[in-house]
């Protein structure tokens, strides 16, 4: 901006076009600055802060058990009413979810259920990436919830990735690389 | 014999002519978009072929095969000579344009211009001022409201720009004592005419930008106002027809301007064949055509009108006066 109006007062740069030739400088220049695209999901993919709120998971305790004892917390202060919880006794005598739905097609992604769950038991994880074309099948079960990816350890940065529509993952990644997509971006 | 060689010579360079200007459009349009992103600080197309390089011919083949809807309201008959009338000029124009001297291929002199006319540049302006029809009976013979305010602009624009272009050029015309394009250029061997003619390249280049319909005068198919413009209707072929003749007049202007006023193949300080000198000079205009289209906003057409009467028309005749006087 302030290059613009340095010159456009005197007249001679008015006559001479000082303004539109600052900006085709301008322009010029950003031609040979580096992209700021993400090239998802060809070549890159973005790993979300270990913060970030996605695709629910459930954590097992040190013996690979169930941590949720099912006491429905989580279903009660869901906003949007989306988990269901089902409880039975185990073989032990513990409280376990012998359901345990989400419907991830009415999920905000607000985390209360993590904050709720006394258990530590339900948490937020980094995938998200699980459109469907049914929404039947955003319906997961416990199971499925077990084996969903957990927090990310270290987010924030760009992956290689590639795209795979054979496969149920569509993309894959690779190793880290470590390069904070949001430093690309120029600031003047 | 001779004749019919003759004969051959000029249907092999007129078929030679319409193969580069039809195929041409493909990596021009594939140069736009790759422009624009990286001046935008994307990349542009990047997923057809080696960073989008078949991107052109994708786009070609979904264009052939797209549905060629023809509103049920429109006049079909101008609806549909309405491309013709946009493609045709600019294919024609490129007749009278010369390319450079001659090469000799296996011991015959092959001239690198259709033909050689005396009044070339009249003929160039004569042709491409009917390039304007298509636009404005593609507009109106849509019947919506969009194309109609496109054709509208169209018709005042037209009228805006074609007189300072036309005076531009006249100073050109005398300091070459002809309007042969050919002569022209030869005139133009020691100096190059924007020496003496910057003035008149402005104008030429300003009007130019505006005959091309480009940002910042593309006021005709203005995006952000008025859809598409004249040819919000239009789909598939047809579409393709309008959008190859923009760029055979973009480069039409470009080569004009080359011709005109650097100089044609006449090089300065590094000894390249001159038609490599040709290319690269084109080239350049090509290249600050599409740099303004993603630099510039668009003028008002108002302002437009405002630009060519009151500035471009001034001057010109301002250009004709003094360059006269000199030559006296």
């Amino acid at each position: 901006m302030s290059r613009v109006t340095d010159s456009s007062g005197k007249w001679i740069g008015w006559a001479f076009f000082a303004d539109l030739g600052n900006a085709l400088a301008l322009t010029f220049s950003y031609m040979f600055s580096k992209s700021v695209t993400m090239q998802y999901p060809d070549k890159e993919k973005w790993l979300p802060y270990s913060r970030y709120r996605g695709h629910h998971f459930l954590k097992r305790d040190e013996e690979g058990e169930i941590k949720c004892v099912a006491c429905e917390l989580c279903a009660r202060i869901c906003p949007c009413y989306c988990i269901e919880v089902v409880p039975y006794e185990d073989e032990k005598g513990n409280r376990r979810p012998a359901k345990f739905e989400i419907d991830m097609a009415r999920c905000l992604f607000c985390g209360l259920c993590e904050d709720a769950c006394p258990a530590d038991a339900i948490a937020l994880g980094q995938q998200y990436e699980f459109s469907s074309f049914s929404s039947h099948d955003l319906v997961v079960g416990r199971d499925d919830l077990l084996a969903k990816p957990g927090k990310a350890n270290a987010g924030g940065a760009v992956v290689s990735a590639c795209l795979n529509t054979q496969e149920n993952v569509l993309v894959k990644t690779s190793k880290q690389q470590g390069y904070n997509w949001w430093r690309n971006i120029r600031r003047t | 014999m001779e004749l019919v060689v003759a004969l051959g010579l000029i249907v092999f360079k007129v078929a030679l002519l319409i193969a580069i200007l039809l195929l041409l459009p493909l990596p021009l349009t594939w140069l736009e978009r790759k422009i624009g992103g990286h001046i935008q600080q994307r990349m542009g197309p990047m997923r057809v072929g080696w960073h989008g390089l078949l991107q052109p011919v994708a786009d070609g083949i979904k264009l052939l095969t797209k549905e060629d809807h023809i509103p049920a309201e429109a006049d079909r008959f101008l609806f549909k000579l309405a491309p013709i009338l946009a493609l045709a000029p600019p294919f024609v124009v490129f007749v009278a344009i010369p390319f450079g001297e001659s090469v000799s291929v296996l011991g015959t002199e092959i001239t690198l211009y259709a033909s050689n006319m005396n009044v070339a540049l009249l003929f160039v302006f004569a042709v491409i001022g009917i390039e304007v029809y298509g636009v404005i009976f593609g507009g109106w013979a849509a019947n919506s409201k969009y194309a109609v305010l496109g054709s509208l602009r169209t018709c005042a624009q037209m009228i805006s720009y074609e007189i300072p272009m036309g005076f531009a050029v006249i100073g050109v015309v005398m300091l070459a004592q002809s309007m042969s394009l050919l002569d022209i250029v030869r005139a133009q061997a020691d100096v190059w005419n924007i020496v003496y003619q910057p003035i008149g390249f402005f104008v030429f280049f300003v009007a130019g930008l505006a005959k091309a319909q480009r940002i910042p005068f593309d006021l005709a198919e203005a995006e952000g106002d008025l859809g598409a413009g004249f040819h919000t209707e239009y789909s598939g072929i047809r579409f393709a027809f309008f959008m190859v003749s923009e760029y055979a007049i973009m480069l039409l202007v470009s080569v004009l301007s080359v011709v005109l006023f650097f100089g044609g193949w006449n090089g300065i300080l590094i000894p390249l064949p001159p038609f490599l000198w040709f290319l690269l000079k084109v080239a350049f205009f090509v290249y600050l055509f599409m740099w303004f289209r993603f630099t510039f906003p668009r003028y008002r057409y108002d302002q437009l009108m405002t630009i060519g009467w009151k500035v471009l028309l001034p001057l010109s005749l301002a250009n004709i006066i003094v360059t006269g006087v000199a030559l006296l």
